[in-house]
């Protein structure tokens, strides 16, 4: 894998605990194996609030990342603690453009377990670091894969999110690998087949098709 | 969701049209967006869509007046509602229009993908349903029933009629007419279509075997019977009975059935218990039952009570209209089963087909079509193809002269060549002259 060439920048957005962000960029270079950056954080993006919701809008925040300097990296993941929506959701962990150069991560709602209780730190920086290694995939042009057991099975709730493992499924792998392996100026997003292998499935899943 | 699908998000909102557009492309599915309902319709004209999203409330055409033309002009395609201003009024008219789904915005993420996931089901549904109507449509339009002749043309008419009520029906005709497929397309086109149908060949089977598959028996009744076993009668279970060769069974079957028939019961061998049955029965023969009636080896009352319609099958040398589009079928079939590029036979070939008697019926051609296919070295099938039709005919039963076997020989090449003098005087190698010379002398004549 030719991760040399593809840096990723790593910045948070107003107050973000330095040890979230030690822990997405350790997660981004151990499981996908590229070079990763801390930068340093952006100030608060008041100007993304929307009033009538109390929430920021994701939309706005990439729009204005596509402003900021951010030459040198290939990818950049934003970091908040602020609560994110795009319009059409009641909220986001995370918001992607397929195949963009920004991302985001929202820490707002992964400190609560599904029935409501605190979760220990260790559990929260674990899920910060799945939305945000699920949301660079999209930059790499990965899609929601229909395999529970892969990083790019959706995630709707806390539920799912815990039960989505951190690793990619072997289809979603290779296919990273083959996005990386090519040259970034000739990055041209890659089909991924309709169906995964048979192998690659469930024996429910097998059994559905 | 397991396949990809081409989607149109309506909405004159430009950030819900990205936004959801976005989040379908996240799935690999074709995403398209438009701002009206009027240029949904542009869109959709041009090119179909098999899934929209469309806002309720929207300038100019409103989501439910969009729903409304989509579904009149384009069924096929699904809509799912979206609205900020939902109420359940307009949840309940979007469904009844004819929605698949309705939401409110904002919704949660899981809500949208379990949204499409009923979609994801429900297009399953239609697939499975088209697919199963398609193959239902197939049987019940009489596809392996192949004729176009008046005579078939007229079966066609009343296997619709006939199936609607519960008469015994009487399929008479030669063996390999499609008796057994008549009375498959007559069960198909009954309210019994999805109950069983049972075909018994009574001919095929010993009459005290017959007894134990028709009524079923008790375990020890005899050597052999381990066992309990249901009798067809009971199996078939308001299903439809075909017993082909009815004129084979004896007379004490006979009349155990006319029982059945009578009473709707039955009593398993070496049982006292009388089960209550419900089938139709179709019975077919091949024989000439009023001859069986008149020497006594058939019941009379039998007769008409499992006689109440008759349908006369055809054989195929009264309908050799229909014998190309017989071929042009075991052609289709026979060259999808063997993957050989078979499809056609040459206009020769043809004409002997047709003149030939088929006492083997449509099985017969059907096995000849097949055999010639399995064997043939080119697309086309000739003349040469079907040379084992000729070498099949039953030899006689007194030797001939040798006057006899030239007349035989010469008239049966002046056929097979259409009465073409010049071709068939090449072919025995005599001058054209002398061939009418001949005809002449031995009387030959054209067959019709």
């Amino acid at each position: 894998m030719s991760s040399k060439k593809r840096l990723v920048g790593v910045v948070a957005l107003g107050e973000v605990p330095e040890i979230a962000l030690k822990v997405i960029t350790a997660h981004i270079s151990g499981y996908f194996n590229l070079s990763v950056q801390i930068l340093p954080p952006l100030e608060h993006p008041e100007y993304a609030l929307d009033e009538k919701r109390f929430q920021y809008n994701a939309g706005i925040i990439l729009k204005a990342f596509e402003s900021e300097r951010f030459t040198d990296y290939d990818k950049v993941i934003g970091v908040l603690k602020l609560d994110l929506f795009i319009p059409i959701f009641t909220h986001v962990f995370g918001e992607a453009k397929q195949g963009g150069k920004f991302a985001l991560v929202s820490m707002f709602r992964l400190g609560k377990n599904p029935d409501g209780s605190p979760s220990p730190s260790s559990i929260i920086y674990e899920r910060a670091a799945k939305v945000a290694l699920h949301e660079l995939g999209h930059l790499f042009n990965l899609l929601h894969c229909r395999e529970k057991k892969c990083l790019m099975h959706f995630s709707g709730g806390i539920q799912d999110l815990d039960e989505t493992p951190i690793y990619l499924c072997r289809y979603c792998s290779t296919f990273l690998k083959d996005c990386l392996l090519r040259q970034p100026d000739n990055e041209k997003p890659l089909k991924q087949p309709d169906k995964i292998p048979l192998n690659l499935l469930s024996s429910e899943e097998r059994f559905r098709q | 969701m397991d396949e990809k699908m081409s989607i149109m998000v309506v909405d004159d909102e430009e950030i819900v049209r990205e936004s959801l557009s976005q989040w379908f492309k996240k799935y690999g599915h074709v995403s398209e967006t438009a701002s009206s309902g009027f240029e949904a319709l542009d869109k959709l004209e041009k090119h179909p869509f098999q899934l929209l999203f469309v806002d309720i409330k929207m300038p100019g055409m409103d989501g439910i007046e969009l729903l409304e033309k989509v579904k009149t002009e384009y069924p096929d395609s699904m809509v799912v509602i979206i609205t900020a201003y939902g109420s359940i009024e307009s949840a309940v008219k979007a469904m009844r229009i004819g929605a698949s789904d309705y939401l409110l915005k904002p919704f949660k993420p899981d809500q949208l993908s379990l949204v499409m996931e009923r979609i994801s089901h429900q297009k399953r549904l239609l697939f499975e349903h088209d697919y199963l109507k398609g193959r239902l449509e197939k049987i019940t339009r009489f596809d392996n029933i192949i004729g176009q002749s008046p005579a078939m043309e007229d079966i066609f008419s009343l296997i619709p009629e006939v199936a609607q009520s519960d008469s015994s029906i009487l399929l008479i005709g030669e063996t390999g007419t499609g008796k057994e497929l008549v009375a498959k397309a007559i069960h198909a086109k009954s309210r019994r279509s999805h109950l069983p149908f049972i075909a018994i060949n009574c001919g095929a089977l010993p009459d005290t075997l017959l007894e134990s598959e028709l009524f079923g028996h008790q375990k020890g009744v005899f050597t052999g019977a381990t066992q309990a076993r249901k009798g067809f009668l009971e199996v078939v279970s308001g299903g439809t009975l075909f017993l082909d060769e009815i004129g084979e069974i004896s007379h004490k079957m006979q009349i155990d059935l006319l029982r059945v028939l009578e009473e709707k019961k039955i009593t398993s061998i070496g049982s006292r218990d009388a089960v209550d049955v419900d089938f139709r029965l179709i019975s077919a023969t091949s024989q000439d039952l009023g001859k069986g009636i008149s020497d006594g080896s058939f019941r009379e009352d039998f007769f008409y009570r499992i006689n109440v319609i008759m349908i006369d099958i055809p054989p195929l040398k009264k309908r050799k209209e229909d014998i190309p589009l017989l071929i042009q079928h075991f052609l289709e079939k026979y060259g999808h089963e063997t993957t050989k590029h078979v499809d056609r036979v040459t206009r020769d070939a043809m004409e002997l087909l047709k003149r030939y008697d088929w006492p083997g019926n449509v099985r017969e051609l059907e096995n000849a079509v097949e055999r010639a296919v399995v064997l043939s070295q080119s697309r086309t099938l000739g003349i040469k193809d079907f040379a084992f039709l000729r070498s099949s005919i039953a030899p006689l039963s007194r030797p001939l002269s040798l006057k006899e076997v030239e007349k035989q020989h010469i008239q049966q090449i002046l056929e097979e060549y259409n009465w073409n003098v010049t071709q068939a005087s090449k072919v025995l190698e005599i001058n054209r002259v002398t061939l009418h010379k001949k005809i002449k002398r031995l009387n030959l004549e054209r067959r019709s």
